[in-house]
């Protein structure tokens, strides 16, 4: 009797996880899907089609005149500056606040992680004003300062947990051995902080990755766009082949999925991380 | 030691890019829009001061106040929707073991990964009335599946469909780690005492993850006065203003309508409230954890 | 901790005042100094366009709302550019195109500081008035165009106080484009009234086809087909009535009540495809141009469907088009239709390569140029005298619409959603939507876009 219940229930629980996976992916699978037919083969009633020749066409369109490459290099580019920037200022900050002592520490930790609480858009009005005028627009610098702005409140608050989690003696050893603050924060504090800084830099990179909305306010060629551009642009010139726009979505998409996929464990764990302490 | 931890060039210097960055992208906008808050500039000419016109005018901005309304039935949403069905899920997945949990894992949090300009599009095809994969799934079961989904009337809904899908892997995976730090020993105690999953669920589950709920639904808050970017890709706050939200108003009003000062009205606005807003939330849970 | 936020968020806010503070000064100078040095900047341009002559290398900037460069308009555009830059070797320029809404956006924002060299512009209040206020725009001189065959009265839109700013590009023309062969198929006719129009659209809806694609979710579409009404219901009374109700903000008129509610009853009939007022414009085209849709209404610059090779032929070579029918009781005749002269270019005031991008742009306007390649990619008319280029091989579209407008006994002008400020031309584009669908009254719309005007 028990043991047909523990059956039952584990069905039910298939069946659960299941049905959630078909809702999360299948949206997917119908972009790939129809990314490799024809336009026409759109307007039909069934939920996914066989190709009657699969266009591999759309892709080559999609790489080319979504000017991939270009704007994969920048994001790539762009995001990784931007972590290492956030990684530093924020473990030399959270430091600064959580272990050394001066009056105004604890108001300047604060101060540095209220940023958290500003909704980045509100910024996009004034900060574009701030950049044309220092001539910023349509350099990286435009896109690099925001990224680093916005994820140094996350960064800083992490750091600080963390670094309020380590044990003193082994920096009591360093002074003992008459070691200088920059090197106890380089060369003992920062190896000790590996598993944060990977969540840190995975939050970062998922907060940035995507970001569109400060990249097509401060940006106007595409020098320094970033990969959301790809799909921006083509929607528009190619309003009427909807195969070859399905086709640069899921391009778009696919580096960070595939990366995503590689690195699972260590990025659920980094998000995980991140999050419950966060 | 302590002389050197407390050497005022180094926390100087250690200081310094952080605060810098923050005066500069931070507080600098911020001060920016408050002053242009106080005039009529179009974004372009001249300014004038004029005083607190804009906020006057604000007050009585039914779009304003349809954006804040939209983030609070956001909010909403995300609390009854998303957040129970991730916790069980995560509570269902924990009961997993092997290999399979990654995978299920894995495929939960793919959407999280791409970028919001991929899904907005996307799901602009899948709510298309014609040829959209929503309307053919209803055909499939039979129905007519003439819904339009984004109209005036659903399209609130229908938006917030899309940032459930997409967020909902990020909340799973958090409350999933809130189960795995339960300690094991409270199950096996429940389970000698005869007691049944859902018994389980709610006696030991559910009040071991308060604190991460807690944060979960602050974040919750946060992220639906925050929304823009999918809002501004599918229905860019229409039919008339119905998907509106106060970061996608604010940056029309500026851009679009060349009301600039208005705009960083509205932004400075957007700021206080987002601020108390997190405040509030955080001194409810407060004084809940000590009663 | 509690307190430590608290104390904190004080100081925000202390400093906040004190540099917002600083920060007006030093807005007001800089703006009013702005103004004052006007002349000098332009004398400083002028020689810095010069210094780049003599260096060889010129770059100009042009911002496009042409973001399909391979097809029709934007094709016009990238060729006469491809053509300049061979013939000039030591010029390049750069293109950047957006779509109109996600342009006119930017625009704004680059009207704040530093605007590309050549801009694609719309002679019409809505946009240009306050782009003429803030003096972001070179003058031109109106007599070295004398010869390049404007159309009449096509320059008016581009001009304050009698200074030229701009040049029109096309005439546009607001049409229901449909599809020819389906008509025959199912034996529809051209409706010679709106009555007709309505009956033609239960007609194909019972024969589950959509009777009209609209263009909704950007909300100008919907706001030109207002204007259509309005003219068949006022005549030549239509641009008074508006430009009154502008000044006023009283939108009382009834010409306008009426147009308004025949908009709402033809929506309300479902004129419209379903989901129409959150449709774009490429899938509410693709509609029709994929023979879902018997009907499309557009303006006259998607002539070029007619020779667009992503268009199926049996769809692309029956495409025709007629004007607004006549409404009953209405002013208007069948040959007063709605057009205007909207799209155009200009030059940035503050250009580093003033005269060569001046150069440029009397390139384009050369008649042999925009108004001749246009005319063979089918984009419609050009505000400029077409006749020379006459192939004999034009599309049927073609002829129709040059026919069109060869009979029409009055041109509308601007549209109404144009006619006024900006924040007019947001809240009749946002509120529009409402009224259609049937959530808002005709008498709320009409107070709201009243209040926009103020």
């Amino acid at each position: 009797m028990k043991e047909k219940h523990e059956k039952i229930g584990k069905i039910i629980l298939w069946i659960v996880l299941a049905v959630v996976a078909v809702i999360q992916m299948f949206p997917l699978i119908w972009l790939v899907d129809f990314s490799l037919g024809s336009s026409n083969e759109m307007f039909t009633n069934g939920l996914l089609i066989i190709p009657k020749k699969i266009r591999w066409d759309n892709y080559v369109k999609a790489f080319v005149d979504g000017n991939f490459l270009h704007y994969l290099r920048n994001s790539v580019l762009i995001n990784t500056l931007a972590v290492i920037l956030v990684i530093f200022i924020s473990i030399m900050a959270a430091f600064a606040c959580q272990r050394m002592k001066w009056k105004l520490r604890g108001f300047v930790g604060t101060l540095l992680v209220i940023g958290m609480m500003i909704p980045i858009h509100a910024t996009l009005l004034p900060n574009y004003k701030i950049y044309s005028n220092l001539h910023l627009t349509d350099t990286i610098w435009a896109l690099l300062i925001p990224y680093v702005a916005f994820s140094m409140p996350q960064g800083m608050f992490l750091m600080t947990g963390f670094i309020q989690s380590l044990p003193k003696e082994l920096e009591e050893a360093a002074v003992m051995d008459g070691c200088g603050i920059y090197r106890i924060v380089f060369q003992i504090v920062t190896p000790l902080l590996k598993p944060s800084i990977a969540t840190v830099a995975i939050m970062t990179f998922l907060n940035n990755w995507n970001e569109f909305m400060m990249a097509s306010t401060y940006l106007s060629t595409p020098t320094w766009k970033t990969l959301p551009f790809s799909v921006l642009e083509f929607t528009g010139e190619y309003s009427s082949n909807y195969a070859v726009q399905f086709a640069v979505m899921a391009l778009t998409a696919a580096p960070a999925v595939i990366v995503y996929v590689i690195l699972n464990k260590h990025i659920t764990k980094g998000v995980a991380m991140g999050a419950v302490k966060g | 030691m302590k002389k050197l931890y407390s050497n005022k060039p180094v926390i100087f210097s250690l200081i310094l890019p952080g605060v810098l960055v923050f005066l500069f992208a931070v507080l600098a906008p911020i001060c920016l829009s408050v002053y242009y808050g106080f005039t009529d500039y179009t974004g372009m000419g001249e300014a004038h001061l004029v005083g607190f016109e804009n906020y006057i005018k604000l007050f009585g901005d039914h779009a304003f106040g349809r954006s804040l309304r939209n983030s609070l039935l956001l909010a909403i949403g995300f609390i009854c929707i998303q957040h129970p069905l991730a916790i069980i899920v995560a509570a269902v997945l924990d009961k997993l073991q092997g290999k399979a949990e990654g995978i299920f894992r894995c495929i939960y949090f793919i959407p999280n990964v791409i970028s919001v300009a991929v899904i907005a599009y996307l799901w602009k095809f899948i709510y298309n009335p014609d040829f959209g994969l929503l309307n053919n799934v209803l055909k499939a079961f039979g129905h007519p599946g003439q819904v339009n989904w984004l109209s005036q009337q659903n399209a609130i809904w229908s938006v917030l469909i899309v940032l459930i899908w997409h967020g909902f892997g990020w909340g799973m995976l958090i409350y999933y780690t809130g189960i795995k730090n339960i300690d094991p020993v409270l199950y096996e105690a429940a389970s000698i005492d005869g007691a049944g999953w859902w018994t389980t669920f709610f006696r030991i589950t559910l009040p071991l993850m308060k604190p991460v709920i807690q944060i979960n639904v602050t974040m919750a808050v946060i992220s639906a006065l925050k929304q823009m970017e999918t809002v501004y890709l599918l229905t860019n706050g229409g039919p008339n203003n119905s998907t509106q939200f106060a970061a996608n108003y604010l940056y029309q009003q500026a851009f679009k309508a060349f009301q600039y000062g208005y705009g960083n009205a509205i932004g400075v606005v957007f700021i206080l409230i987002c601020i108390l807003a997190t405040v509030a939330l955080n001194r409810i849970f407060k004084e809940k954890q000590e009663a | 901790m509690k307190k430590k936020v608290i104390a904190t968020l004080l100081t925000v806010a202390m400093t906040a005042s004190m540099l917002a503070g600083c920060g007006s000064e030093k807005g007001s100078i800089q703006d009013s100094g702005n103004a004052q040095n006007q002349p000098a900047e332009e004398e400083s341009a002028a020689a810095s366009a010069d210094d780049a002559d003599e260096a060889g290398e010129v770059t100009i900037k042009l911002f496009s709302n042409l973001p399909d460069r391979k097809n029709g308009q934007g094709l016009v555009e990238q060729t006469i550019i491809d053509e300049y830059m061979a013939a000039n070797a030591n010029v390049t320029i750069e293109v950047e195109a957006l779509d109109e809404e996600a342009y006119k956006t930017k625009f704004k924002a680059y009207a704040m500081d530093g605007m590309p060299d050549v801009v694609s512009i719309w002679g019409q209040p809505s946009f240009l008035d306050e782009v003429l206020d803030a003096g972001v725009l070179a003058e031109l001189n109106e007599e070295d165009y004398a010869d390049y065959g404007f159309i009449a009265g096509s320059l008016d839109g581009f001009k304050k106080n009698g200074k030229l700013y701009g040049l029109p590009r096309n005439t546009d023309i607001m049409l229901f484009y449909y599809n020819q062969k389906m008509f025959e198929d199912n034996g529809w006719e051209v409706p010679a009234s709106y009555e007709d129009l309505m009956t033609l659209c239960a007609d194909i809806k019972a024969a589950g086809f959509t009777p009209v694609a609209m263009d909704g979710g950007d909300g100008w579409p919907m706001a030109c087909f207002l204007t259509d009404i309005l003219v068949q219901v006022a005549g030549i009374n239509y641009a008074d009535i508006v430009s009154n109700a502008v000044a006023t903000g009283d939108f009382s008129a009834p010409e306008i009540k009426q147009a308004t509610q025949i908009l709402v009853n033809s929506a309300d009939a479902g004129m419209f495809q379903i989901g129409y007022d959150s449709q774009d414009y490429g899938t509410t085209m693709n509609l029709f141009t994929n023979g879902q849709a018997a009907m499309y209404c557009m303006g006259s610059w998607d002539c070029s469907m007619a020779l667009n090779e992503d268009i199926a032929p049996e769809i692309r070579e029956n495409i025709r088009a007629f004007t607004m029918p006549v409404v009953e009781g209405g002013k208007g005749g069948a040959n007063d239709i709605a057009a205007w002269n909207g799209g155009g270019y200009a030059v940035s005031a503050d250009s580093k390569v003033r005269d060569e991008a001046v150069k440029f742009l009397n390139y384009m306007y050369q008649p042999d140029k925009l108004s001749k390649y246009g005319w063979e990619n089918g984009v419609g008319l050009s505000a400029q005298d077409q006749t020379p280029y006459l192939t004999g091989s034009e599309t049927e579209l073609q002829k129709q619409v040059m026919e069109i407008l060869r009979n029409a006994s009055s041109i509308s002008g601007t549209p109404i959603n144009d006619c006024g400020p900006s924040a007019f031309k947001t809240a009749v584009e946002t509120e529009i939507q409402g009224v259609s669908n049937g959530s808002t009254s005709v008498e709320d719309f009409l107070a709201a876009i009243g209040a926009a005007c103020k």
